[in-house]
């Protein structure tokens, strides 16, 4: 090869590298984790003991409210996700009991996809191109199976206060509610934006002041369409009441652990920008560390909180430390 | 202890006007931070279930829609009306919008006769008015650019024949209501020759006139392939249904490999979310439906209501504004139509 050659390949192949190093720089499409270079952790660092102990002082009757929806096929999913499960009960098969006692056993097989039912976005679930929280590369950190950064492993605890906020009753306030006539209890209509002042309205119903840590349950109604599946299943999928983008600007500014919902996004759909996709997860994930709980029952706790006039509860919420998971399917509790 | 002295009448006075302005001060400033709304009254086309706009598989609805959308974010109340393609609803409209004091009125209907009155009773009454797709009066108008989106469309399959094709023989063929007068349908068949002819300024263009009926696509189309046996068919389809169609021709043919098209319109029958699967999609890139010259109608609340509120404030307007026609690829499809279909 002729040098004229070697220096025209050896500048190309540093163009093409940098060219590839330019799409990798994540610096200048993510901001840096308030926890250092190596955080993987996000928003649940802020679960200090000292916001355990004070989310304890929730716990005032030991009453226990479900906030979760039953888990079982037929719920709303989209496109080619699914869930099945199948039972192994050989066991119970004349002959095949174990010993003396006759022991028998039944085991499940459970085929998921993890964004299903009532659910948390990891830190991994939510990117900017291959940019995903606090700067990573996501593309050096995937394989065939599993991520090998930002899976659930690495999440703290959830044990602090919960905080409802009751969007109904907020827009019935003002005067601006407007329903879905499937639901057969009050829920906003999709692509209903619920605001910042929306939310600040809302607490200020309950005399609430939003406190480090906290974790953030916005009821819209519109998990009444989620509780009739299968029959409003489509409708369910077509959009949904959810948060601004401004809603999640000023969320991010009181330092929330997590922001739940009774959708399948928690943020409003149809977008306020059609051009923008999912903004909001772009906002809380990538940008901030906060987690996205999505499909949350809230009506329960919202009543209870109107028969209280208390919108706070100790959330009780436990996440498989499934190893480089996405995401997954969670039980809660709201204890008062 | 320093006492002030007693002010004076004169000194009184000044304090008292002192306080009036700042005052006066704290209420503008008052105003400004809770800015002004209005009530802009669009008046569609036609809603009819089924009946689409401006050649493309748009309904009304969809407009409609899309002013619903847009004004979420805007300091907009909206007053919406159906013109119902009818002239003496048309009026109806304008005439009750006029009752009810809004501040601007979007006409979109296509009678020019009606559109003069219309103008004239929005004159009369101060009240302003933009207009789509067809004049009213000397309003600014927001309109389709029928002949750019068509040369769109030709430029793009001018280009592919290029790229693939090179050296081979290349026929065109204009698929759709060819020969309708409505729709503005001539200028998009003139923008899509203009395209293809930018590349292959001799090439020969056939027009199929399908008369606005996709299900004749097959028919016609399948006769004139078989008689381009060793050709290479560019096909220009007037609206995405007819695309769809002209590929199932194809298909049916056994000449799929020998034909790319684009379509006009991009509705959500071609292009989908991320579970729809339809056949602009960034998994079906090997389509021979290259594409999909957008419209946007299901955008126009976004263009148009920002215009009504630069009307409103006072500010300059141009006095024709076009939608930015795109051509939408699998390549582009999910930045133009973000799908919101997963979670």
């Amino acid at each position: 090869m002729k040098p004229a050659s070697i220096l025209a390949a050896a500048v190309l192949l540093l163009m093409s590298a940098s060219a590839a190093l330019a799409q990798t720089d994540c610096t200048k499409l993510v901001p840096p984790s308030p926890w250092g270079p190596n955080d993987q952790t996000g928003a649940t660092n802020r679960v200090t003991a000292a916001v355990t102990k004070a989310a304890a002082g929730e716990i005032q009757e030991g009453k226990v409210v479900p906030m979760s929806y039953p888990l079982v096929d037929g719920v709303p999913l989209f496109g080619t996700r699914f869930t099945k499960t199948i039972l192994t009960a050989t066991s119970l098969a004349p002959g095949a009991s174990f010993g003396e006692n006759e022991l028998t056993y039944m085991e499940d097989t459970w085929l998921s996809q993890s964004h299903v039912g009532t659910h948390l976005d990891g830190m991994g679930h939510i990117g900017r191109k291959d940019c995903y929280y606090n700067q990573i590369a996501m593309g050096k950190f995937i394989n065939q199976n599993a991520m090998t950064k930002l899976g659930l492993e690495h999440l703290k605890s959830f044990a602090t206060r919960g905080v409802l906020i009751d969007a109904v009753k907020v827009f019935q306030a003002a005067g601006k509610f407007k329903a879905n006539p499937a639901c057969k209890k009050p829920c906003l209509e999709k692509g209903t934006v619920i605001t910042g002042a929306d939310l600040q309205a809302g607490l200020r119903m309950y005399n609430v002041t939003l406190r480090e840590g906290d974790i953030v349950i916005i009821h819209t109604g519109w998990g009444d369409l989620f509780e009739q599946f299968p029959a409003q299943n489509a409708t369910y999928n077509s959009g949904e009441p959810g948060i601004s983008k401004d809603a999640a600007k000023w969320l991010v500014d009181q330092k929330v652990v997590a922001v739940g919902s009774d959708t399948w996004a928690v943020e409003v759909i149809p977008g306020e920008d059609p051009k923008e996709a999912f903004i909001v997860h772009n906002i809380l994930i990538t940008d901030n560390g906060i987690h996205i709980i999505e499909n949350v029952r809230t009506d329960l706790i919202a009543a209870e909180a109107a028969r209280t006039n208390r919108a706070t509860f100790f959330f009780n919420m436990t996440v498989p430390r499934a190893v480089g998971m996405t995401g997954n399917f969670v039980g809660i509790d709201g204890i008062r | 202890m320093l006492l002030s002295p007693a002010p004076t009448s004169g000194r009184r006075r000044a304090v008292i006007v002192l306080v009036l302005v700042a005052l006066a001060l704290g209420a503008g400033w008052r105003a400004g931070a809770d800015e002004r709304r209005f009530t802009v009254a669009f008046a569609n086309l036609t809603e009819e279930p089924g009946v689409t706009l401006e050649g493309t598989g748009f309904t009304g609805r969809e407009v409609r829609e899309s002013f619903a959308l847009a004004a979420r974010r805007l300091p907009v109340d909206l007053a919406l009306y159906d013109n119902r393609r009818d002239p003496r609803t048309a009026l109806d409209n304008a005439t009750d919008a006029i009752r009810r004091h809004v501040d601007l009125y979007v006409e979109y209907f296509h009678d020019a006769a009606t559109n003069d009155e219309v103008a004239r009773l929005m004159r009369e009454a101060r009240l302003r008015v933009l207009a789509v797709n067809y004049p009213v009066g000397d309003a600014p108008l927001y309109t389709a650019d029928n002949a750019a989106a068509g040369r769109l469309a030709g430029e793009a399959l001018g280009d592919f024949a290029a790229r693939a094709w090179q050296g081979r023989p290349v026929v065109a063929l204009i698929v759709g209501p060819v020969g309708a007068r409505q729709d503005r349908i001539p200028e998009r068949v003139q923008g899509i020759g203009e395209g293809l002819r930018r590349r292959h300024p001799g090439i020969r263009i056939v027009p199929l006139d399908t008369q606005g009926n996709p299900a004749v696509v097959g028919a016609l189309l399948g006769k004139a392939v078989a008689a381009q046996p060793t050709s290479k068919l560019l096909i220009a389809a007037l609206d995405d249904s007819t695309a769809l169609a002209a590929k199932g021709a194809l298909e049916a043919a056994g000449r799929s490999a020998d034909g790319a098209i684009v379509a006009l319109g991009c509705d959500r029958s071609i292009h989908g979310g991320a579970s729809d699967r339809k056949e602009i999609d960034p998994s079906n890139r090997g389509s021979i439906v290259l594409g999909s010259v957008a419209f946007y109608l299901d955008r126009y609340g976004y263009d148009l209501l920002p215009l009504a509120l630069r009307m409103l404030r006072g500010e300059p307007v141009p006095a024709r504004t076009t939608t930015a026609h795109k051509l939408v690829t699998a390549a582009n499809v999910f930045m133009e139509y973000p799908p919101y279909d997963l979670q």
